[in-house]
């Protein structure tokens, strides 16, 4: 998969977890810019981009990501 | 020595002073080694004793954490994970051995009673070091946050002593996180007239409500407490109705005190409250109070927790949240209340987390004539009331004092007679009004945005006006903070 292609699959998740059609996402993004991003919602994120991208993140790797660029990274590394 | 003693403001004219000399705020350096002797001196002045153990831990958590760069660097994970879980062991030791090695004794020994076994261990004689579990918390961060990779290591020694034993806050918090606080020890600080105004401020409104609010209730609540067999069903229910004003004019008025403290200095400390009073649901409750402590357990406890059971959903919410609150009870003292108490607001979580309304607070709006609409007051109204029964577990001797005084609630006689003061019940509704009115201020005394626009006569009024209040009617017993046991 593209690092583009990743990028518009997350963007449709997290418009429908976080229920915000605005966010667009870039390599930085981080909790602090979407108000809807709270610890709550970022274990349903994860939920879903594991059920979507038939994927498992690790916990450790998951609590090391400080932003959606390290993210995707992890996304292309599986 | 308390924030709110003439000891401790003598001691800080002495530390202002030297802090803001030339010689000494031309270097960050200067300040950083006058702050950490001030430090040390303010929690060697409550207990001499302990300044070893704060000494050694800060020198070990110095070097584990250069240890867990060193190997991050070297991409060698293993290695940086093993020094950062000896490190949490280590923290988490210390907390075991001074908060709960007594009370694990006598558990054990009430066991083997109950078994029919008799044991005869005396009671371990440890003193509690003050501010224990608010250093301890501020240690394991340190480390966690470098494994994650969120923040850098401390670039010396000097400035990580200072950021952990940093006076206004290490006897009660607020637990600054090491990447909002170091970075404020790089640079120099200048007097900054606005800032320091500001912290005045601040300081006069943590005292208003610690000595004119909290002290005053306090005589009415620890009665209700020590003494609720000989109390009547009305007080008891009285005690319950000021609990939680009196316990948050108390904790928020120490850190308005410390904030302000630390905005003197040029520091910018983490925020502890946001109008808790206001909270809809016990889930907002917790979001808007004694937030460096929820957002540290959230962080370390409840996501980690979250992320494990993600694949029970709502069940692996409770199961986290459970463990949460029962964590953030025990962290106040080794007592089995406070557990039932963590227990007994996880319960009040299951009506939201069911309802999948968990984490989905709206924000507060204004109805007619400013205000709050009619369904939220009665929400908050309901949760006031949930938090203040929490109160009677979290402050009851035992549990079984805790079950006996819900039980005296409908069984006690009922004669009412109304132990405040008329004024003071003035300023407890003027609280109840300023929480609402100051909510998107940091603390409600703040106007200094107002002096601005060069009306400074108000700000004096005003000041005056608090300072009388404070004077007339606050509780002049020496009284103690009572987040400073924990």
């Amino acid at each position: 998969m593209e690092r583009k292609e990743v990028f518009e699959k997350l963007n449709e998740i997290f418009r429908d977890v976080l229920d915000n059609e605005e966010i667009e996402l870039n390599d930085n993004t981080c909790a602090d810019d979407i108000e809807e991003w709270t610890s709550l919602t970022h274990i349903q994120l994860i939920v879903e981009i594991e059920k979507t991208l038939k994927l498992r993140f690790t916990s450790e790797e998951i609590l090391e990501w400080n932003n959606v660029g390290e993210m995707v990274d992890s996304i292309l590394a599986k | 020595m308390v924030v709110n003693s003439l000891v401790f403001l003598l001691f800080f004219i002495v530390v202002f002073v030297v802090y803001y000399t030339p010689v000494i705020k031309q270097s960050a350096t200067r300040q950083n080694i006058w702050l950490l002797l001030a430090s040390y001196f303010f929690y060697g002045f409550v207990d001499w004793k302990m300044l070893p153990i704060l000494f050694v831990v800060t020198v070990l958590f110095y070097w584990l954490g250069a240890q867990i760069k060193k190997e991050m660097d070297k991409n060698e994970k293993g290695k940086a994970s093993c020094y950062m879980k000896s490190g949490v062991v280590i923290g988490i030791g210390l907390l075991l051995y001074f908060k709960y090695l007594n009370f694990f004794a006598e558990s054990v020994a009430e066991m083997f009673k109950q078994l029919g076994v008799g044991v005869s261990w005396s009671t371990l004689n440890i003193v509690l070091p003050v501010g224990v579990s608010f250093f301890t918390f501020k240690l394991i961060s340190y480390l966690i946050e470098i494994k994650r990779k969120k923040t850098q290591p401390a670039e010396n020694l000097l400035e990580f002593a200072t950021y952990i034993s940093f006076f206004p806050t290490i006897s009660s918090g607020p637990i600054d996180r090491p990447n909002t606080f170091l970075t404020q020890l790089r640079t120099n600080h200048c007097l900054v007239y606005d800032k320091a105004v500001d912290g005045c401020q601040q300081i006069l409104w943590g005292i208003f409500t610690k000595v004119v609010v909290a002290d005053n209730l306090a005589t009415v609540t620890s009665q209700a407490w020590n003494d609720y067999q000989s109390m009547s069903s009305s007080f008891l229910i009285l005690a319950i109705l000021l609990s939680p004003i009196q316990v948050y004019a108390d904790f928020d008025g120490y850190t308005n005190m410390a904030i302000g403290v630390s905005k003197i200095l040029g520091f910018d400390v983490t925020k502890n409250f946001n109008h808790p009073l206001l909270a809809r649901n016990v889930s907002e409750y917790w979001n808007r109070w004694h937030m460096s402590l929820t957002s540290w357990i959230t962080d370390y406890v409840f996501t980690p927790l979250c992320l494990r059971f993600r694949d029970m959903a709502n069940i692996g919410i409770m199961l986290a949240i459970t463990a949460n609150l029962v964590i953030i009870g025990l962290w106040h003292g080794a007592n089995w209340t406070y557990a039932v108490f963590g227990i007994f607001h996880s319960i009040l979580f299951i009506p939201i987390v069911y309802s999948g309304k968990l984490g989905k607070n709206k924000k507060l709006k204004e109805g007619k004539y400013g205000l709050p609409l009619f369904k939220d007051f009665i929400k908050m109204i309901q949760t006031y009331i949930l938090v203040g029964i929490g109160q009677v577990i979290f402050f009851a001797k035992d549990t079984y004092s805790a079950f006996d005084y819900i039980k005296h609630l409908f069984t006690g006689p009922w004669h009412f007679e109304c132990p405040i003061k008329l004024s003071i019940i003035v300023f407890i509704l003027l609280l109840f009004v300023l929480e609402w009115t100051s909510r998107k201020k940091e603390y409600a005394l703040q106007i200094h945005e107002k002096y601005k626009d060069r009306q400074i006569w108000k700000l004096f009024v005003i000041d005056y006006i608090i300072l009388a209040i404070i004077i007339k009617f606050g509780c002049v017993e020496d009284s103690q903070f009572i987040y400073f046991q924990f």
